[in-house]
């Protein structure tokens, strides 16, 4: 579903990525961890489109889309919710997530109908973002914005969605709020890429898992291979 | 001093100050999506009322004059955008400022040679006969330029809020790369801002052309006053212009009323002057709402 080969990626003259490889089947959750700087992130926005990559492929449902802008890649089926969640603070929540799917909606009106199955799908997840609809989504709390950023994510229907750091920056119960929805979208058959700085929250929910050091791919395998792996627990589960 | 007069006076000056208001709201449509405006705006509004005379003087009626000189603005924009704007935001620079400016001047020559120097009546169906309106007479015409000009402001907010594509053109204004996580795509979206800019400016030009006929120095004489309103009521606030543009107007014309024309342009940049030393955001300049 998500191949990534041998992706070079940076800001200006640093690259950041040499070389990343990894791969997100259909309907699994796929952890990618590691020290910051490692090139989490970057491998993120690489394979999303907002860096453009300097070499490599990105495949997506079996398409090359390296390269192309990241409103292309997005509406080709990759929903990329990025670090810092960057929810459109003066829009309200509802209209966050409608853009969320803009790709597939009526562009001028009629298009609230068009996404009311999915609205009410993520309300059903996120009860809390129903009470808030009408309001500006600046206002939100920080765990509130970070369920606001999922759904919108949500709203396209993605068939790969990329979450980054998705418990950055929130208390401990509202970090496991999230892992409990990240759960619930599992079973739900997600297809996802994962980066968080919980290793071990993140391996608890994944299928597999990609270690990453120095903008490559140090270690990989399931879960419980990289519990076993002394290297591993003794730099990302101690 | 006389009370009837100096109301009388305020009343014209006001609802010219709406055209400016109009070109400054202009500037804000292209600031949202891109954080750059066109310099070059001025000659926008007199090349766009210059070709509505064309369409005029060709025996178009002016109910259909008047969409033809939006469009040609439109595309006008679009020129601005694509010719100057895009190639200096691509490389992340600001040479959006003088590339605007440029393209503006190449505007102000092609119009001196294409329709000359001097100024020209322009049509209106609206008649210069004072009417009176709560004890101040205003004629048809000045009705006119705020009829306009809060019909096409009015069109627009609605658009931004109402429909899908106007969310995403404030989605791209909050967050750029946001937006293009959303499958909408910031490029389309600036040459939207600037299309709507281009109409805004046409706009302009077809309501205040018949008060101060057609010339390529109208198009100096407006952007600054259009500047001086962007800048005193902020980039981001409709309402801001509308309030500022009013005032601004109103106080020229008592300038220019009482203390002779050579003052018409006083108050504006004394306007401009105390807005950029006390509060450079404007003064209906708002933080924006974030919360992490």
């Amino acid at each position: 579903m998500l191949i990534v080969d041998d992706l070079h990626a940076g800001y200006g003259a640093s690259e950041v990525l040499v070389g990343t490889t990894l791969t997100v089947k259909p309907g699994a959750v796929v952890a990618l961890i590691g020290a910051n700087g490692a090139g989490k992130t970057t491998t993120m926005r690489a394979v999303s489109g907002m860096v453009r990559p300097s070499r490599g492929r990105v495949v997506l449902d079996g398409r090359d889309v390296q390269g192309l802008d990241a409103s292309r890649i997005a509406r080709l089926g990759l929903a990329h919710s990025p670090e810092g969640r960057k929810v459109f603070g003066p829009l309200s929540v509802e209209d966050n997530l409608l853009l969320g799917a803009y790709g597939r909606l009526p562009k001028f009106l009629g298009f609230k109908s068009g996404a009311q199955a999915d609205l009410d799908r993520v309300y059903g997840l996120f009860p809390r973002l129903k009470d808030r609809a009408k309001q500006a989504s600046g206002t939100l709390s920080g765990g509130e914005q970070q369920m606001l950023a999922i759904g919108r994510a949500l709203m396209a229907r993605p068939k790969v969605m990329l979450l980054d750091e998705p418990s950055m920056g929130l208390a401990p119960v509202i970090v496991q709020e999230v892992f409990r929805t990240i759960r619930r979208l599992k079973e739900e058959g997600i297809t996802l890429l994962l980066v968080e700085q919980f290793a071990k929250s993140a391996l608890e929910v994944a299928d597999y898992a990609y270690v990453m050091e120095r903008g490559r791919i140090a270690v990989e395998g399931t879960p419980e291979e990289l519990g076993r792996n002394e290297r591993v627990i003794a730099a990302y589960l101690g | 001093m006389n009370p009837s007069i100096i109301g009388q006076m305020a009343v014209s000056g006001a609802l010219m100050g709406l055209v400016y208001a109009l070109i400054a709201y202009g500037f804000q449509l292209t600031y949202a999506t891109s954080k750059s405006i066109n310099f070059g705006q001025g000659e926008l509004v007199m090349v766009s009322a210059f070709f509505s005379l064309t369409l005029t003087n060709l025996g178009l009626p002016y109910w259909l004059m008047v969409p033809g000189g939006l469009l040609f603005g439109a595309l006008l924009g679009l020129v601005v955008e694509r010719a100057g704007v895009r190639l200096a935001l691509e490389q992340k620079s600001e040479g959006w400022i003088l590339l605007s400016i440029i393209l503006g001047l190449f505007f102000f020559s092609a119009a001196e040679n294409i329709w000359g120097r001097d100024d020209r009546p322009f049509p209106t169906p609206f008649q210069s006969d004072p009417i009176r309106v709560f004890g101040v007479d205003v004629t048809r015409q000045e009705l006119s330029v705020a009829v306009g000009v809060f019909a096409i402001m009015g069109l627009i907010e609605l658009f931004k809020r109402r429909t899908l594509l106007g969310k995403a053109f404030e989605a791209v204004s909050a967050d750029r790369d946001a937006a293009e996580l959303m499958g909408i795509s910031a490029t389309r979206t600036v040459m939207l801002s600037y299309a709507l800019s281009g109409v805004v400016a046409a706009l302009a030009g077809i309501l205040v052309s018949p008060i101060t006929t057609v010339g390529p120095t109208m198009a100096s004489a407006l952007i600054l006053k259009a500047f001086s309103v962007a800048v005193v009521a902020g980039l981001d606030s409709g309402f801001g212009v509308v309030l500022i543009g009013m005032a601004l107007g109103a106080l020229e014309s008592l300038a220019s009323f009482y203390l002779g024309s050579g003052w018409r342009e006083a108050p504006g940049l004394t306007l401009l002057i105390l807005a950029l030393a006390v509060r450079p955001t404007g003064v209906f300049g708002k933080a924006v709402i974030r919360k992490v």
